[in-house]
Parts: C-alpha cells; sequence; structure tokens
C-alpha cells in the first residue's frame, strides 16, 4: 500500500511540473515537452500488451492513426475532448474485433501479423478518402497547442497509472505468467485468450486518444503521416531502450531519445539521423536490459 | 596632458567601439528558414528548389545582401531534413519560428508540405510565398499567409488540359493517378472536365505513392485502346510510368505525365525518349517576353552544371524574388510584408505576379511539352513557344 501512495505522490508531483511548461516555457519548449509526453504515453500503452505478454506489436501506429482518422470524421460537429473519448473508444473496439484473430498466432507471426495490420489499414484509409474525393484534409480552428498538451499530458498520466496498477494486478500476474509459458498458463486456470485480448484493447485506447490529440497539433491528416510505420517503430526502440515492464522503462527511454533527438537534430541537423542509428545499435549491444534495468542494478549494488 | 591624452584615446576608444556596434548590428544577417526534403519520397524531385534558393542566396550576398527597407544586410539560411514527412515539416517550421526565430521563411517542396504548414504559419500569422505546390482546398480556407505564385491549380489545369485533348483530336482516355493530395485533387478535377469536353474515360485507377510496379494497370490501360493516357503521377512513379509504358508498349500519340518529365533527372534517365511527352509547366526559356527567365536559366547552368527543371526551379526562384522585392519595400515586419505580399504586382522570370486571394491571377493555366530536350508552351494558342507534335513511338 505503501508503495501504491508513494507512486501516485510522485505521480502527482510529475504531472504538476509539467503543467507548468505551457506557463513557464514558449511554444518550443511546449513542443518538445508534448513530443515526450506522446511517446511515454504511446510506449507505456504498449508495454501493457507486449512487455508483459512477450507479443510484440510492430504496428501500434494503426491505433494512433485510427484515432487521428476519428478525430478528423468528428472534426467541426463534436467538441475536442469528445472527440478524443469517441477516437478512444472507436480504437479500443478496433482492438477488440482484430484482437481475437490475431492473438492466435504467436512469435515473429504475431510480428508480422501486427505490421501487415497496420498497412492494411493504412491502405484501406487511403482508399477511402480517395474514394470520398479527400486530398489531405485541413483542420484549420482547432484548439491551441497549449490545450493539446494538457490533453496528453493527461493521457499520459492515465497511461502510467494503467501501466503501474496492471502491472500489479492479477490480471498482470496472468499475463507475465503467459509470456512465460502460455500453455503452462492455462492449465493454471488463466483465460489466456481472453486475458490477451483485453491487454490488446487496454493498449489500444490511449493511443487512439493521443493520435486524435496529435492531428490537431499537425492541423492536417495525411494517413501516410499518421499511419507511418516509423511510429511503431520508435515505440518499440523507446520500450527496448527504457527496458523492462514496468512504469520506470518508457519514461526513461521516452526522456533519452526525445532529447537526444533534440539535440542532434539541432546542432547536426546534417548527421542526426546517422548519430541516433549509431546510439540505438550501441544501446541494443551495450545495455541490453535498458535504462531501466541499469538504474535497478546500481540501486540493488549500492544496498 | 598625460591625462587629456588619456581622455582622448579612451573617447576615441569608446567611439571605435560604438561605430563598431553599430556597424555590426547593421550588417546583422536575415536569418531565413526552411525545410528540405532531402530524404524520402520527395528528395529526389526537391533538388532544384534548394539549388534555386541557394542560387539566390549567393546572388544576394555577392550584390552586398538582401535590400531590408534600405539596409543591406547579407543573407543566412536555416534549414532542416523534413525527411518527406509532413508532420516533421511541421515540427521544423514551428522550431523554426519559435526557437531558431528566423526572420523570414521560404516553403518547403510540394503540396503535401505545404498543406501541412499552413496550419502552423497561420497560428504564427507568419507569411511565407509558396512555390511548388497548389490546392483548390487553401483558396476555399482563404488562408491569409500563404500565395501561390504558380497557375498550376488542379480545377483550371483540367479545363486547359481537356481543350488541349479535344484540339488533339482525342475522344477517349485512360487515367491513372497517384493517391496524394495534388494528383488526387487533380483528378476529381479532370473527370468532369473531360465529360464536358466530350471524351470518354476508358480506364480509371489509383494507385499507392509508394508504388513499385506499373505494368499491370499499364496493360489494362493498352487493354481498353484509348486515344491518349493520362498518368497522374509524382516524379518518383513517373519513372515507373515511362519504363511500363514502353514495355507494355503504349504507343499512344497523346501522353500526359503530370509531374516528372520537367526534371534533369529524368532528361538523364530517359533522354530522347520523353520527347512528345505533355506534362504541366507554365515556364519556359524559349519565352522572349519573358527576358529575366534566360538569364535565371544560364545562371543556374553556371552555377549547378546542369538545366534548371521547368517547375520548381523556376517556382523556387520566382518565390524567393517576389519576398526579396516584398522586403525591399516593408522590412521585415510581418504585417507590413503581408500586405505588400498580397497587394503588390511583382516582376519576376515568370512575367508578372499578383496575388489575388492565395493565386497568382497575373498567370494563365498552360500545357508543356518536351520537345528537343527542352520544354516548350503549347498550350493554350496564344501563350505557346511551340505548336504541339504527336509522340514518337518507344524505341
Amino acid at each position: 500500500m505503501a508503495e501504491h501512495s508513494r507512486f501516485l505522490a510522485l505521480l502527482a508531483v510529475a504531472v504538476a511540473a509539467f503543467a507548468l511548461v505551457p506557463r513557464l516555457g514558449g511554444d518550443y519548449a511546449i513542443g518538445v515537452a508534448l513530443n515526450l509526453l506522446m511517446w511515454i504515453a504511446l510506449t507505456q500503452s504498449w508495454v501493457v500488451l507486449s512487455a508483459m505478454t512477450g507479443y510484440v506489436s510492430l504496428g501500434h501506429a494503426v491505433f494512433f492513426g485510427a484515432g487521428a482518422y476519428a478525430m478528423v470524421l468528428c472534426f467541426g460537429s463534436l467538441p475536442f475532448w469528445l472527440s478524443v473519448i469517441v477516437a478512444g473508444a472507436a480504437t479500443g473496439l478496433l482492438a477488440l474485433l482484430v484482437g481475437y484473430p490475431c492473438l492466435r498466432v504467436r512469435g515473429p507471426y504475431f510480428v508480422i501479423l501486427t505490421f501487415g495490420l497496420a498497412e492494411l489499414v493504412k491502405f484501406v484509409v487511403i482508399n477511402v478518402e480517395a474514394a470520398l474525393g479527400q486530398f489531405g484534409r485541413l483542420l484549420f480552428g482547432g484548439p491551441g497547442l497549449a490545450q493539446i498538451f494538457y490533453v496528453v499530458l493527461v493521457l499520459a498520466a492515465v497511461s502510467v497509472i494503467v501501466t503501474w496498477f496492471v502491472r500489479r494486478s492479477r490480471f498482470g500476474a496472468g499475463l507475465r505468467a503467459i509470456r512465460e509459458n502460455e500453455e503452462a498458463a492455462e492449465t493454471l486456470g488463466i483465460d489466456v485468450a481472453r486475458y490477451k485480448v483485453l491487454a490488446f484493447a487496454l493498449s489500444a485506447i490511449v493511443p487512439g486518444m493521443v493520435g486524435a490529440a496529435m492531428v490537431l497539433r499537425t492541423t492536417y491528416f495525411e494517413p501516410l503521416d499518421l499511419f507511418n510505420p516509423i511510429t511503431s517503430f520508435t515505440i518499440v526502440s523507446i520500450a527496448i531502450i527504457g527496458g523492462g515492464d514496468d512504469v520506470p522503462g518508457p519514461v526513461y527511454g521516452a526522456l533519452f531519445l526525445v532529447l537526444m533527438q533534440e539535440l542532434l537534430w539541432a546542432n547536426w541537423p546534417e548527421v542526426y539521423m546517422i548519430l541516433l542509428g549509431g546510439l540505438l545499435v550501441a544501446f541494443v549491444l551495450g545495455v541490453p536490459d535498458g535504462i531501466h534495468g541499469r538504474v535497478a542494478a546500481w540501486r540493488k549494488a549500492r544496498g | 596632458m598625460k591625462k587629456t591624452i588619456g581622455t582622448a584615446f579612451a573617447a576615441t576608444f569608446a567611439g571605435a567601439v560604438a561605430l563598431g556596434g553599430f556597424a555590426a548590428s547593421a550588417a546583422d544577417p536575415v536569418k531565413i528558414g526552411f525545410s528540405e526534403s532531402k530524404t524520402g519520397l520527395f528528395a529526389q524531385a526537391a533538388t532544384s528548389q534548394y539549388q534555386s534558393y541557394n542560387l539566390w542566396r549567393e546572388q544576394m550576398n555577392a550584390a552586398g545582401g538582401l535590400d531590408v527597407a534600405g539596409t543591406k544586410r547579407k543573407v543566412e539560411f536555416v534549414s532542416y531534413d523534413d525527411q518527406s514527412n509532413p508532420g516533421k515539416a511541421v515540427q521544423i517550421y514551428e522550431k523554426l519560428i519559435t526557437d531558431d526565430k528566423v526572420d523570414l521563411l521560404l516553403a518547403p517542396w510540394g503540396t503535401s508540405l505545404h498543406l501541412a504548414i499552413a496550419g502552423v504559419i497561420e497560428r504564427y500569422k507568419f507569411p511565407v510565398v509558396g512555390n511548388t505546390a497548389a490546392s483548390v482546398q487553401l483558396r476555399k480556407l482563404k488562408a491569409g499567409n500563404i500565395w501561390f505564385p504558380t497557375s498550376l491549380f488542379p480545377d483550371r489545369q483540367s479545363d486547359v488540359l481537356a481543350a488541349l485533348l479535344k484540339d488533339r483530336g482525342v475522344n477517349t482516355a485512360a487515367l491513372v493517378t497517384n493517391q496524394l493530395p495534388y494528383t488526387q485533387e487533380n483528378k476529381s478535377f479532370v473527370v468532369p472536365a473531360l465529360k464536358k469536353a466530350g471524351i470518354e474515360l476508358v480506364v480509371n485507377e489509383d494507385y499507392p505513392p509508394n508504388v513499385k510496379d506499373l505494368t499491370a494497370v499499364l496493360t489494362k490501360v493498352k487493354n481498353a485502346k484509348p486515344d491518349a493516357v493520362l498518368a497522374y503521377t509524382y516524379p518518383a512513379d513517373a519513372v515507373l510510368y515511362m519504363n511500363g509504358a514502353r514495355e507494355v508498349g503504349l504507343n499512344q500519340r497523346v501522353q500526359v505525365v503530370l509531374l516528372g518529365p520537367q526534371y534533369d533527372f529524368f532528361d538523364k534517365i530517359f533522354g530522347a525518349a520523353r520527347n512528345g511527352i505533355l506534362t504541366m509547366g507554365h515556364w519556359t526559356p524559349a519565352r522572349k517576353d519573358w527576358p529575366s527567365a534566360r538569364t535565371f536559366a544560364d545562371a543556374f547552368k553556371a552555377r549547378w552544371k546542369t538545366d534548371p527543371d521547368f517547375v520548381d526551379a523556376p517556382l523556387a526562384y520566382v518565390s524567393v524574388e517576389i519576398l526579396q522585392q516584398a522586403v525591399a519595400k516593408a522590412g521585415l515586419d510581418k504585417d507590413k510584408l503581408r500586405a505588400t505580399i498580397a497587394g503588390t504586382t511583382f516582376a519576376t522570370i515568370n512575367g508578372p505576379v499578383r496575388f489575388e486571394g492565395v493565386m497568382n491571377v497575373a498567370l494563365p493555366t498552360m500545357i508543356s511539352q518536351i520537345q528537343g530536350g527542352t520544354q516548350h508552351i503549347v498550350w493554350p494558342p496564344k501563350e505557346r513557344t511551340a505548336e504541339a507534335i504527336a509522340k514518337p513511338a518507344w524505341k
């Protein structure tokens, strides 16, 4: 219990600190902080499914994009916050629908399937947009940067809370049992299929809502951009850099990647992709248990 | 005495410092920001835009600097790679405005990225003269901080093209279209325009932007035996069209390739095979009434050892010419600059430019054709620099 209250206190402090950014910082600072929160929210959600069950999703961009598309369809007819909720409900439902067939395959097959699913949905949306006679949608007159920032801050906090409590619940223990040995988990009486589908849906809702909010930041919707596979790859990279199946991993990973990206991009625009790639390789080879693993080992050593 | 000398020395020193300080601030460079598509889907096509920007910067600096309402200041560029990604371009323009605090902005490459940054520059009320883009959408939204010097607006282009096809005796046509915004918008206007002109559309197919092979769809076109083929391409897939059309043997005398044949890289790949291809474009150094068009083409060739393309290089240069003339008049104040760009007639290498809304109303819409390694305007008749020819068979 003391662990929970300490966590909640820490989270409250972090949220309060972030809430000050729009008051103290300029638009550029808000932009960077917003990016950071976005990746934290996306990766925390991914952790609930992929780090806990071992079912690695390489298609989480599909929820980000589908959420954005839901926002596009609601834009102008529903208020901002309601559209974000609709987007979350829509992507949760999408995950429930596709989750059951998808989660019947394992290992590399599941990885490829999620990737393929994301590409499939992308091209469906491209074709629907073409059939509707839309050529890249402009979303003028939406909420300001600070308003989007607060929404994404709330979403990041929600994703952190979800990961924390799932990790420490019976449900979370079941998910990790599935990761270690799915047959054994089943013989222990865990409803494996239901658990996996629930985890899938749970990991889809926040990314959908984040996508809905972020498309209003760019004020422009083009399927190629919103369903960009790079989004999925970045989530997995952050999770690997951060390490572990708990809350700190994605936070460390996102902090590292976002700050590094800003630093390299601003100072060495010509070579930043090369440097970033090199850093990622170095990380995977040199620190396979991620920043979280290192910090935990260091703490243990200090007693 | 000693003291006087000391004082005089100090005074001189202070004066020198003050003068030096003043001179430094007057000569502070003007920071101009933009994003470049150095990598990704548009990289190949976007090069000439960057070359025009740099040619202009070097010309300005060689002449002592850019005239900012009477003061000459050197030009300095701040640019980042947007990876041909609209989301990235948005972040870059946000950064250029709020973090790098640039004095002026130039446009990114292509309609997608122009549409993407329209929201950011609207939010910060930062005027940007666009170049390699046109969209009916932005015209409808009445955006107030972006302008398009081109006359390649999809609706007008479609009407002009339909008239040319009719003149070439076309009764049936096949249309294949890339699913990117600009080509899709063109498609949505050309379909009714063809119908109005009495031209029957026998094939109408879309393909994804990162397509790797067009043979299947081109075989379908061949089997339909249309009089004309309209390939609404972006530069990368225009290469696929050319190869595919030759392979399956599309020997239509009228073939339109929307975006691709204008570029120098296309010339290097296909050479004489480009001859007779109809394409979009409203600029050619062959126009005698635009004398600076030839000057620009020569300067570009001298600097980059390659000819400018016929769309992006001149458009990029036109956009900086407009900015240059507006800044000479209005300085760097955003509101004055916006009013000046919106309300002045500019002299450019593409003739006079005058904006009404987001559009340049001084330049009629035209269709061009590759003839003998260069590009000529072939339609409408009063604008043309050469008669349209029938496309020779593939070799």
